[in-house]
């Protein structure tokens, strides 16, 4: 364990992420082909949810309305071949910049509002285009959405059509892993922590946020893309609330303050999809429950869960060499003193895991909320 | 400095290493679950048997407001298949239904639908509510080549844009519906010259059955004018301005393209609007609405369904009903006899096939007349749309001494099939 | 012409059903600052439990005993739940309380179909409120009249409440600065419960209202809860008065849709939704908030 923390300590590319990219290129050899869909499917919703949790989990922006970009990316591919037979690796381009477009147009109205009002105006812009887009018939194929043979036979292929798939997510992940960690990255932060001090720093807050939010429009877009690949269709239903509500559950099930927590809740959410409609008709009941266990017990999700437990065991088996000290003092001292975001919360939810009892999260959450206005 | 880096680096493993450490873990879960669950790929039409047993897969809608097609649908096939097993099964092999609920969402539905084939094998799929879904569904049928009935969703493009020789469709299309519809006006109407109002959910299906019964209506010789048309969004909870809208425009008869909850809507709010007695209306008056709207229902309205069960007098159907009752403990609607009859369906292909390989089932079916609990059906070599007939009649104004609710006074029509469809060119 | 009379009052009969269903969405936010989604479920039960206890018979005072009944029936279980649910995330973020009530919402969905099914439900109205009225233009139904009357009365008596009893005023003060109420001494979380029994109430008994004058089927919950939702925040969160003008304005601007532009009319609500919300976010009536 020291050795392992200690040979990843120097290096900046973390080699469990490595090794877990290198365990899904050699799925389809391994897997069979519905669970390989089934993981494709789950990368796809991976990038979105990560997209997504650039604005919650790093800019706290609930957006309820992130599938309107989703559908555009997807509708883009699938209306340019409807109409002009526009290539896929054409539309593969502009689609994600279709989104970032549109994101900034959004933006631009939704942002001047806070928490709830932004949630619910961005959750009315989805509603609108999935009204629209199923009104719009003779445009966009109505209700019943678009079908037909809009991928290049290189990705009919479900192997390629796979790795495809992971090559596009694992980019579009490494490049908002980059936005999440560099200085705007910190500055989204900081804003989410507390706005008033931000300004008063001389952030440009708004700026900062809209430009999030275009970000996270061009990878929901993206994702929009794969979720073609995935189908080979599209349909209205990728703009509705309900769709924009899968990203918001999967941050919160995978756990919001970590960058892969989304990744993961989308990778659980998928497959526990798989078995609830399949053994149960009770789905909804099972996905209730769960949603509703996770936010009163584990608010940081399933990476939260796995983090505390990590530290836990940290602590219990500190290693025996000096370097080894050294890291298990660090460990402890960055749990204590908070070095980046989503620390300082489960911080508090460490404290609050001594004290146990709903009054004391309360109080926290008081305190948080005095914090923020 | 190098403190920092101490502190960022064990930041980005607390952030990156333990998800990405349960994520390889909950793909290796994935994996060795679902393919555990059936190790043999698919190849050209997997037979699904294993043993004794022959799995047959329906995908459809099981929750939300068209949670009641689906279901119906479901428990026709469940029964056909339990009389089925009853006589000793198929080939030899008992008959499994294995069913997933697509949420009327098509990646849902595909999902569903590969799974069933993928992970369960099963020999034949029967498909869902929404035509938007089901067309994904015929795409996966295609792909792997596994028979689909398609008992619910009739939109026309089934059996011509996205049609593939797996695909079956059992139900009078979008084509065949308002056809029947026109006919029943036009029997009411006479040549005209009459003034007609449409009120239609604002959707492809709302908006393509209008049109279709107003082409085919001047094609049986009618001549009209259109007063108004209504679009109200479908699932609307009001339809009160778009009824008192068409009203004004004084139409001496209404076309109502709602169904099921909307129409159950439609009708009592008319009803307190006078629609009833100011125009003569027609529109899907079946089982689940009648019964929805007891005393309310509008005695004398024009009225069709796909497959209504009170009209035959045939004894198959009579013990159908009685089966269904006993089992269910409700009249089957036009969904659950479809549905039984397609099951029925591919029963017969089996057996005519002497196999349970998809390519001969289909073979056996094209263009086969099979005997079902709906009467004698052909189903067409071209396209495999079944040769059925939509029933039409007019609402009663008291209550079925048999079923004890409010059904449709006798005399109800059956146009012939060829009436309703162009034929195979 | 002469049929806008009666479009006028069917715009104020789906006024009324709004209103009445609104009104407790924006009590509880205005008070707890939560936003119930399973408001729309409450909504759903109360329509659900009136066609079990009505039925499709011609409801006599199986009726009234249901407009009763049913929405005290649910107010229980809307305390129930506040107590053994909500409490635990009064004091997470919006969207651990979005996510939270959203998850509740399809719970309670679930046991609905478990116990009503799927087909599609009705209940009769009573026989004394049958019929309809001719007026200039054609008929308009009693009922209709009957569901305006209730919904002036419900408005009413939460007026009367709010302004004139001595849990108004908590509640009043509540919205204003909850904080402060604590130290004055009120018992917060006996007042949360109470204000929540309301708010479910409320739906409930919108649920009945508006059950004879639709269909009542699976899907009921989701759509009552979007339209809430838009009235609410049209008329400004918290404030009952602003849920009044917000649902004449829905309404309106509905009716006004289906007659001029009918292609567009789903649009307009969330067209009207964004507008607010992009240029006065807390609502006609609400408090500008930080």
């Amino acid at each position: 364990m020291a050795t392992f923390l200690a040979a990843v300590r120097g290096r900046r590319a973390p080699a469990a992420v490595v090794a877990l990219i290198a365990a899904l290129a050699v799925a389809p050899g391994a897997l069979s082909q519905a669970a390989l869909l089934n993981v494709q499917d789950a990368i796809g919703l991976a990038l979105f949810a990560c997209a997504t949790n650039l604005l919650i989990g790093y800019g706290g922006l609930v957006s309820f309305g992130q599938g309107a970009f989703y559908g555009i990316g997807a509708y883009t591919v699938a209306l340019a071949w409807m109409h002009l037979n526009t290539s896929f690796w054409v539309t593969l381009v502009a689609a994600p910049l279709l989104g970032a477009v549109a994101a900034l147009v959004v933006g631009l109205l939704a942002l001047r509002t806070r928490q709830l009002y932004f949630a619910l105006l961005t959750l009315a812009v989805s509603q609108l285009l999935y009204v629209i887009v199923q009104q719009q018939e003779s445009f966009t194929g109505g209700a019943d959405g678009v079908f037909g043979p809009m991928l290049p036979s290189f990705l009919l292929s479900s192997g390629n059509a796979y790795w495809f798939t992971l090559a596009v997510a694992a980019g579009g992940l490494l490049l908002l892993w980059q936005i999440a960690r560099s200085p705007f990255g910190m500055t989204l932060r900081a804003i989410r922590e507390n706005r008033e001090r931000a300004e008063a720093l001389g952030v440009n807050v708004f700026g900062h946020q809209l430009l999030a939010f275009t970000f996270s429009g061009f990878f929901c877009a993206l994702a929009g893309v794969l979720s073609v690949v995935w189908a080979q269709s599209a349909n209205p239903n990728l703009f509705s609330w309900t769709e924009s509500g899968y990203p918001i559950f999967m941050a919160v099930l995978g756990g919001q303050y970590t960058f892969l927590g989304p990744a993961l809740g989308a990778l659980i959410y998928e497959q526990a999809r798989d078995v609830l409609l399949a053994s149960f008709s009770d789905s909804q009941l099972v996905f209730g429950a769960v949603l509703l266990a996770i936010i009163l017990a584990a608010p940081d999700g399933v990476a939260g869960l796995l983090g505390r437990g990590g530290r836990l065991l940290a602590r219990r088996w500190p290693a025996r060499t000096a370097g080894g000290q050294r890291a298990a003092a660090g460990t402890a001292a960055a749990a204590g003193a908070g070095a980046g975001d989503g620390v300082r919360r489960q911080d508090r939810q460490d404290r609050h895991d001594a004290r146990t009892g709903g009054q004391q999260d309360r109080a926290d959450g008081q305190e948080d909320r005095v914090a923020r206005s | 400095m190098g403190t920092r880096h101490r502190q960022l680096g064990r930041d980005l493993l607390r952030r990156a290493l333990l998800p990405a450490a349960a994520a390889c873990a909950v793909l290796l879960a994935a994996g060795c679950a679902s393919s555990s669950g059936g190790t043999t790929p698919g190849g050209s039409g997997a037979s699904g048997s294993s043993g004794g047993t022959v799995d047959i897969g329906v995908a459809t809608t099981l929750s939300g407001p068209f949670a009641d097609y689906g279901t119906a649908g479901l428990d026709g096939i469940k029964l056909a298949v339990s009389q089925i097993n009853a006589r000793g099964g198929l080939l030899g092999k008992k008959v499994t239904v294995v069913s997933g609920d697509d949420q009327i969402d098509p990646a849902t539905g595909e999902t569903v639908t590969r799974n069933l084939i993928l992970n369960d094998h099963v020999a034949a799929l029967f498909g869902s509510v929404s035509s938007g879904v089901a067309a994904a569904q015929e795409q996966i049928a295609g792909e792997y080549h596994v028979p689909i009935f398609f008992h619910i969703a009739n939109d026309a493009g089934l059996t011509t844009k996205t049609f593939n020789k797996y695909a079956f469709e059992l139900s009078p299309n979008t084509d065949m519906e308002p056809a029947a519809a026109a006919l029943a006006f036009a029997k009411e109407i006479g040549h005209g010259p009459v003034r007609i109002a449409t009120i239609t959910p604002n959707y492809d299906f709302g908006i393509d059955t209008v049109a279709a019964f107003l082409a085919d209506l001047k094609k049986d010789g009618v001549s009209y004018t259109v007063t108004d048309q209504q679009t109200p969004a479908l699932g609307a909870t009001s339809f009160t301005s778009q009824l008192s809208a068409l009203l004004a425009s004084s139409p001496q008869y209404v076309f109502v393209g709602q169904y099921g909850a909307d129409l159950v809507t439609l009708t009592k709010q008319g009803l307190g609007l006078g629609l009833f007695t100011k125009a003569k209306v027609g529109a899907m008056y079946d089982v689940e609405v009648l019964q929805a709207l007891g005393a309310q229902a509008p005695a004398g309205a024009i009225a069709w369904d796909r497959a209504p069960f009170w009209t035959g007098s045939s004894s198959q159907m009579q013990a159908f009903v009685t089966a269904y009752k006993a089992a269910y403990g409700s009249y089957p609607s036009e969904f659950a006899i479809i549905g039984y009859s397609a099951a029925q369906a591919w029963a017969y292909g089996v057996t005519q096939a002497k196999s349970l390989s998809a390519d001969s089932v289909v073979a056996a079916l094209s263009g086969a007349t099979v005997p079902t609990v709906r009467g004698d059906i052909t189903i067409r070599s071209c396209d495999h749309q079944a040769e059925v007939s939509e029933a039409t009649g007019t609402v009663a104004s008291t209550v079925s001494p048999s079923y004890g609710v409010r059904l449709w006074n006798p005399g109800a029509v059956s146009p012939s099939p060829a009436e309703l469809i162009e034929s195979c060119s | 012409m002469s049929h806008y009379l009666i479009t006028f009052l069917s715009a104020l009969t789906e006024a009324s059903s709004l209103f009445v269903a609104a009104a407790g969405l924006t009590l509880v936010f205005g008070a707890l600052r939560i936003i119930n989604i399973a408001h729309g479920s409450f909504y759903a039960f109360g329509a659900f439990a009136a066609t079990t206890l009505v039925g499709s018979a011609a409801g006599g005072w199986r009726f009234w005993l249901a407009l009763l009944a049913v929405p005290l029936a649910v107010a229980v279980l809307g305390g129930v739940t506040e107590v053994s649910v909500l409490r635990r995330v009064y004091g997470k973020d919006h969207l651990a309380q979005l996510v939270a009530t959203y998850a509740l919402f399809l719970i309670f969905g679930d046991i609905t179909l478990r116990l009503w099914g799927s087909a599609a439900r009705s209940v009769a109205v009573p026989a004394v409120l049958a019929g309809s009225v001719t007026l200039d233009g054609g008929e308009f139904p009693v009922y209709d009249l009957f569901a305006i009357g209730v919904a002036a009365c419900v408005g009413l008596a939460l007026w009367a409440l709010l302004q004139r009893t001595a849990l108004g005023w908590r509640i009043r003060a509540a919205v204003e600065d909850r904080e402060l109420l604590a130290s004055a001494g009120t018992n917060v979380p006996l007042l949360f419960t109470t204000v929540f029994v309301i708010g479910t109430l409320l739906a409930a008994l919108a649920g009945v209202l508006a059950a004879p004058l639709a269909s009542v089927a699976p899907g009921l919950d989701a759509s009552i809860i979007i339209a809430a939702f838009i009235v609410a925040v049209i008329g400004g969160l918290g404030s009952v008065t602003g849920a009044a003008i917000g649902a004449l304005i829905i309404a309106l601007f509905n009716t006004a849709g289906v007659l001029w532009a009918p292609a567009w009319e789903p649009a307009f609500i969330y067209l009207a939704m964004i507008a607010v919300l992009a240029l006065r976010p807390w609502g006609l009536l609400g408090r500008a908030e930080r």
